[in-house]
């Protein structure tokens, strides 16, 4: 069973997260000066998620926007992702993320997230998401 | 020579960059590469050799770290920018371009991992190196394991085959025993091995590991370096592991994934050979443009023979093909995570093939000055011919491209980009 049951879930996990990233951390500032924009698509469930340095944005309005990076996966592996129990390389070589945009920029933006996971790990006890995965 | 891009796209800097390279192109690695390939192989790795010269010149201006990210002092090039400066290098010399590229392999794959203890303990230090102190190999290839090893031939998983190199796990280390083959370019020279390994024999060949090993360590010792017809200033060379002891994080994949990882950077390498093999075969056809021009029979310069214009075309135009695919592939593979093998292996087939005949046809042109090494397209002939076998001997490759094509033609965006 898909760890995210509800759409509303993932968004305010995100939508917090991610403000708190751009408004608290180097993020912000590190990709607006990069010029650097992730469309997050994941499925199960289905969610369009635009992040650049100055706020997110969610289903059509992100589908709509023209992102640097896009990366694709399964709302479980995001989740792993933010518990730092994804093997990113293994991720990606068994195709269960897939990218599209400049790898060196991909690159970039793991080091910017880093204050993001225990954040996350906040999150999900806040909005009981399990994290035994 | 400069030459028109066909591409309306290029920025300021792209040129910049391009024009950079081939002046470091022409002033350094031609004159030193054409030293390295009339010396015995002992003497090309010596401590008095040009190749140091070379190495500290090219670390210097950071072209050892063309495809790392700016974020851990990498140049932070585009795909695009990736290609013109390294076809200028390998306009240069193909050997040394494979060089410099294989020099950063173990920490370009480090980097990939995305692992913070293998970024700042090898990464960080590669990209702020500026004295070609750090040097890597890409250790793959093995006296019993070549260019028909790939991941799609059904012997790949028989485990009756064994890998010349064997990792098993004690505690927190990877032990290693065995011998990878002479061909391991930059293997008599460098610090650091991307080493392939077996550590699952009941799989086969699949079974297989990917580490980044220091070869400061107790146990490692090196072979001759190996004397070959082309490519003679890029060194080659059997490296021998003996009980050599490894952190166990060192090794960042394992065979729950290594056949996929085998895939993915046969893809980057495949791609940049496609780039070298677009260098070289300019570099010959400027040659004989150029001879052309100068040679006088019957009273007027060879290129004015209608039969001759005919044979600079074909060479011209395969050039441009070169180019054309090769950047293609390299902006779409660069661009896109997995890349899709089977177009790297298209770039990798052709251009090296492409190169060769075009270099085949400028030796060709020059008549029995072509024979000799007063004539640089002597060099670029043998050059061009060894990459019709290096980095996976052409036909296997196109075995490979096959299965791939089989198992997956026509892909659809949707495979390739969702989720």
């Amino acid at each position: 069973m898909a760890v995210f049951q509800d759409v509303e879930v993932i968004r305010k996990v995100f939508v917090d997260l991610w403000t708190h990233l751009i408004e608290k951390t180097e993020f912000g500032a590190k990709m607006r000066e990069a010029d650097l924009s992730v469309l997050y698509v994941t499925k199960d469930p289905e969610v369009y998620m635009y992040v650049d340095g100055n706020g997110v944005l969610f289903g059509e309005e992100a589908k709509a926007r023209d992102a640097v990076l896009t990366m694709a996966m399964s709302g479980d592996t995001v989740h792993k992702f933010w518990l730092k129990k994804l093997n990113v390389p293994k991720a990606l070589a068994l195709r269960q993320i897939k990218a599209k945009g400049p790898v060196p920029k991909m690159l970039k933006l793991l080091p910017l997230l880093k204050p993001g996971y225990e954040l996350y790990e906040e999150a999900c006890r806040k909005y009981n998401i399990p994290t035994d995965v | 020579m400069e030459y028109f891009d066909i591409s309306l796209q290029l920025t300021d800097e792209d040129i910049e960059l391009r024009n950079a390279a081939h002046k470091f192109a022409e002033e350094v690695m031609r004159p030193i590469a054409k030293q390295l390939d009339r010396m015995s192989p002992d003497e090309v790795v010596d401590a008095g050799s040009p190749l140091w010269t070379f190495l500290r010149k090219a670390y210097e201006l950071g072209y050892h770290k063309t495809l790392l990210p700016e974020v851990y002092g990498g140049l932070g090039l585009t795909p695009t920018q990736i290609h013109l400066i390294n076809e200028e290098l390998a306009w240069g010399s193909f050997g040394l371009s494979v060089l410099l590229g294989v020099c950063a392999f173990p920490f370009f794959a480090a980097c990939l991992t995305g692992d913070e203890g293998l970024i700042e303990e090898f990464v960080v230090p590669f990209c702020a190196c500026t004295d070609g102190s750090m040097r890597g190999c890409w250790a793959i290839t093995e006296p019993e394991h070549g260019s028909d090893y790939l991941a799609y031939e059904s012997f790949f998983r028989d485990p009756k085959i064994r890998g010349n190199v064997q990792a098993r796990l004690a505690g927190d280390e990877w032990v290693i025993s065995g011998q990878k083959s002479a061909w391991v370019s930059g293997g008599s020279i460098a610090t650091h091995a991307l080493l392939f390994c077996q550590i699952d024999p009941s799989q086969g060949m699949a079974g297989g590991g990917i580490c980044v090993c220091p070869l400061d360590r107790a146990g490692v010792s090196r072979g001759k370096p190996l004397r070959k017809m082309g490519q003679r200033d890029l060194n080659q060379g059997e490296i021998y592991f003996d009980e050599v002891r490894i952190p166990k994080h060192y090794m960042f994949c394992e065979p729950d994934f290594y056949s996929q990882m085998l895939e993915m950077i046969l893809s980057s390498a495949n791609a940049a050979m496609s780039i070298f093999a677009t260098g070289c075969a300019r570099a010959a056809f400027e040659e004989a443009l150029k001879y052309a021009k100068e040679r006088v029979q019957g009273g007027v310069p060879i290129v004015q023979h209608r039969s001759m214009r005919q044979r600079l075309f074909e060479m011209f135009a395969k050039v441009e093909t070169c180019r054309a695919l090769s950047r293609a592939v390299v902006n779409l593979n660069f661009n896109v995570s997995p890349p899709l093998p089977e177009y790297s292996l298209a770039a990798k087939t052709r251009c090296t093939q492409m190169c060769f005949e075009v270099a085949h046809e400028a030796v060709q042109i020059l008549g029995g000055n072509g024979l000799t090494e007063e004539y640089l397209t002597e060099k670029l002939f043998r050059d061009a011919r060894a990459s019709l076998i290096e980095d996976g001997a052409n036909e296997a490759l196109l075995a490979a491209g096959g299965h791939i094509v089989a198992q997956t033609y026509p892909r659809s965006a949707a495979e390739v980009f969702e989720a």
